[in-house]
């Protein structure tokens, strides 16, 4: 007879699985009591296998909650679970996850100059056969463009973007200047003039309650790129890599020497960490005029301003061109994900009607690049009265020669070391000698890619 | 015969004991500390820049890239300026809050909890903090500038500043920190040394010069390494508060290395420049090491 001994062993198995059986059904929620017995078994329906996509943003879920709400209940095996992260924690994680060649996230917010890079690394899923050729002709050109990489698209189109010049009338009010009108465009000299007029500093400790003008995004190529391209300049050589002869050059040092004394010389823009201008100063009524995007009208809106605020056009240089800087958020898919099929319906819905709409209307804000929405902003009634009716403008301004960024596999290198040059400048460096050293650093990490 | 035998074998046994005892920590060191360090060093031998199927072998490559770079020199020009200034600086402090923080004087507990509290905060918060109070337009300190009527200064903002208030942020929670390695010290010195010199007719300088000093040389010797290597790889105040500028005057190499893998994805580079901040960490320590070892000698 082949009889086991319970070992001391065995018993601490059974004991630990006993108590741990005990404590799982007492954490479990009661279980109702059995129904009478039906008199005819209904057929069991088969349970549907949800699947959950790890979509990775810097948008919060509240932002996202009634996109993602549609798409599930369109999609009724899917679930979206958004991983919100701050600016510079997102690209950071991309860097990271991505490169170590993490399955997840399974979908990404992809910021459109990054296409390059991230598909130069070969991170990021092709989309060629999700669209429809129909989708694809919706999306604006420019748009499905820049998310192309090597004839692959690869990061598919969900906004677009512009710039208008918000103001504080109330400020103009108080400075005695009449505000620019709404089709009206000022010229950065006009500005200038303006906006010392606008700078307050009624206690005179130095620090004006009121400040002239600044950018939104102050130190980053998006937004000041039309300044130099406004003047003639180019913000990269045709072969992507480089900059030596292009940033700079004359257009290049005038419109930086601009920027400069905004800051210095003329000091009706701040100087140092001032957040995000448009929280802490247009909204909170300590800044005249911004050149902000049209995500602001909505904030705006929903802030409840205690000052009445317009908006006019993108200001270009006396004598020179109109440039407005164009490109925002497109969503990818990382090539290395193991819900591909789940992945890329999400990455369709949220590129396309009617997950884009709903996206715009109730989620970022930021300007769809889909025509068919954009056609909706010029016929939609809700956009014919101020203050909705911005968007219209901004509408209108984002068709004024927008001008994208440099498509270039060294992206994240240049926007970053031009970043330092700008804070540099603003913070009173000399122009030329910071535009050389950006040349110097630029061209350096070039090297890399050209192999 | 046996006998011998069973002492020869219980000997050879206690030898391996106390290799047994250090073997926990001796993991924990090759998981944590070892292991990563190799790693980095096969990492700065690969190019990161390609994809991952296109990763390739470039040897010393990464290193001479970054030896080509004019700003890696800067760099490091800047991270030795940093270390020989904030090292003997905050070492030095740390000696005499100690002493003072040594006296027996009612309520001292109180003064040395009042040192104490910066070391609590936490770096990053304690950066924030003092980026908010250095603000050149709406900061504290400028508030109070003005008040005795001295020009606002822009300190963050200004290449000339910068490196300068970063030593002053961190040797404000690092100065109380190894101050309670040298009160420690201080408080195992028997107390009958210094009534002796005193009963000889020692000044305060002459026992703390003959006395202190002397008993302390061991302690001076870790914390002046520690902070050394703590200094060398100093990250988050620069990344809060400077991004490395202005004008790449606070680019210390550690945020120069985070900035290449993390923000570039250039990991091999990261790891080469890395791999250089190691072998000068190395360096330095060894050759306090030796200073110390020498005069004790």
């Amino acid at each position: 007879m082949n009889e086991k001994r319970l070992t001391r062993r065995d018993f601490l198995k059974v004991s630990t699985g006993a108590t741990v059986a005990a404590v799982l059904a007492a954490c479990a929620p009661p279980t109702p009591a059995p129904a009478a017995k039906p008199a005819e078994k209904a057929p069991a329906a088969a349970p549907q296998k949800v699947t959950t996509i790890n979509h990775l943003s810097i948008w919060s879920d509240d932002v996202f909650a009634e996109t993602i709400a549609l798409f599930e209940e369109m999609n009724p095996d899917l679930k979206v679970k958004n991983e919100a992260l701050s600016w510079n924690a997102f690209f950071e994680q991309i860097q990271v996850r991505l490169a170590a060649g993490s399955a997840e996230p399974d979908t990404l917010a992809v910021d459109v100059p990054l296409t390059a890079p991230y598909g130069y690394r070969g991170w990021l899923l092709p989309l060629d056969d999700v669209f429809t050729e129909e989708e694809k002709a919706d999306w604006l050109e420019s748009s499905l463009k820049a998310g192309t990489y090597e004839g692959h698209l690869i990061s598919a189109p969900v906004s677009t973007s512009t710039q208008l010049l918000f103001y504080n009338r109330n400020a103009f009010e108080k400075a005695g200047i009449e505000p620019p009108g709404e089709d009206e465009r000022w010229t950065w000299e006009q500005l200038a003039d303006a906006a010392q007029k606008l700078t307050f500093d009624e206690d005179g400790d130095g620090t004006p309650e009121m400040w002239g003008f600044i950018w939104e995004q102050v130190i980053r190529i998006y937004q000041l790129q039309p300044m130099p391209m406004s003047l003639g300049g180019v913000p990269i050589g045709p072969d992507g890599l480089t900059v030596r002869g292009y940033i700079d050059t004359d257009p290049w040092i005038e419109a930086f020497t601009y920027y400069r004394k905004a800051f210095n010389e003329w000091k009706f823009a701040p100087q140092g960490d001032v957040g995000w201008p448009s929280d802490t100063l247009f909204r909170p009524g300590k800044l005249a005029m911004e050149v902000a995007g049209p995500w602001n009208i909505k904030q705006n809106i929903d802030a409840n301003l205690d000052f009445e605020w317009g908006v006019s056009r993108h200001p270009y240089f006396d004598g020179g061109t109109i440039v407005t800087p164009t490109g925002s958020w497109h969503i990818g898919a990382n090539a290395n994900t193991k819900k591909i099929d789940a992945a890329t319906r999400w990455v369709r819905f949220v590129s396309t009607v009617p997950g884009a709409e709903k996206w715009w209307r109730t989620g970022s804000h930021d300007f769809p690049a889909q025509k068919s929405l954009l056609e909706k902003i010029k016929t939609d009634p809700q956009f014919e009265e101020w203050p909705w009716k911005a968007e219209r403008i901004a509408a209108d301004e984002a068709t004024v020669n927008p001008q994208p960024r440099p498509v270039t596999p060294g992206y994240l290198e240049y926007e970053e070391i031009l970043g330092d040059t700008f804070s540099d400048i603003r913070n009173g460096a000399d122009v030329k000698e910071s535009l050389n050293t950006a040349v110097e650093r630029i061209e350096a990490e070039m090297d890399k890619y050209r192999k | 015969m046996a006998v011998r035998r069973a002492d020869h074998t219980r000997a050879s046994t206690m030898q391996w004991i106390p290799y047994l005892f250090l073997l926990p920590a001796f993991i924990l060191l090759f998981t944590f500390r070892i292991a990563p360090a190799l790693a980095g060093f096969r990492e700065a031998l690969y190019t990161h820049n390609l994809s991952a199927a296109r990763r390739s072998f470039v040897g010393w490559g990464n290193f001479a890239h970054i030896f080509r770079d004019p700003i890696f020199w800067k760099s490091l020009r800047i991270t030795l300026v940093f270390s020989l200034v904030t090292n003997p600086l905050q070492t030095a402090l740390a000696l005499a809050l100690a002493v003072l923080a040594n006296q027996r004087v009612r309520g001292i507990s109180i003064f040395r909890s009042v040192y104490l509290l910066p070391v609590v905060i936490s770096i990053n918060v304690t950066s924030t903090i003092w980026g908010l109070l250095l603000n050149k337009d709406s900061g504290m300190i400028n508030g109070i500038l003005i008040q005795f009527g001295l020009p606002r200064q822009p300190f963050l903002l200004s290449p000339d500043q910068a490196l300068w208030t970063i030593i002053g942020i961190i040797s404000w929670v690092g100065v109380p920190y190894w101050m309670m390695f040298f009160l420690a010290g201080l408080q195992g010195i028997p107390q009958a040394l210094f009534e002796a010199a005193a009963i000889d007719g020692a000044n305060a300088w002459q026992s703390f010069r003959y006395i202190t000093l002397p008993l302390l040389r061991r302690i001076i010797a870790f914390v002046l390494i520690s902070d050394t290597v703590v200094n060398l790889f100093l990250f988050a105040p620069v990344w809060i508060l400077t991004r490395g500028g202005p004008q790449l005057s606070t680019n210390l190499l550690m945020y120069d290395a985070y900035r290449r893998g993390f923000v570039w994805g250039d990991m091999g580079g990261s790891a080469a420049m890395m791999m250089i901040l190691l072998v000068i960490a190395a360096i330095t320590v060894a050759v306090e090491f030796l200073l110390f070892r020498s005069r004790e000698g």
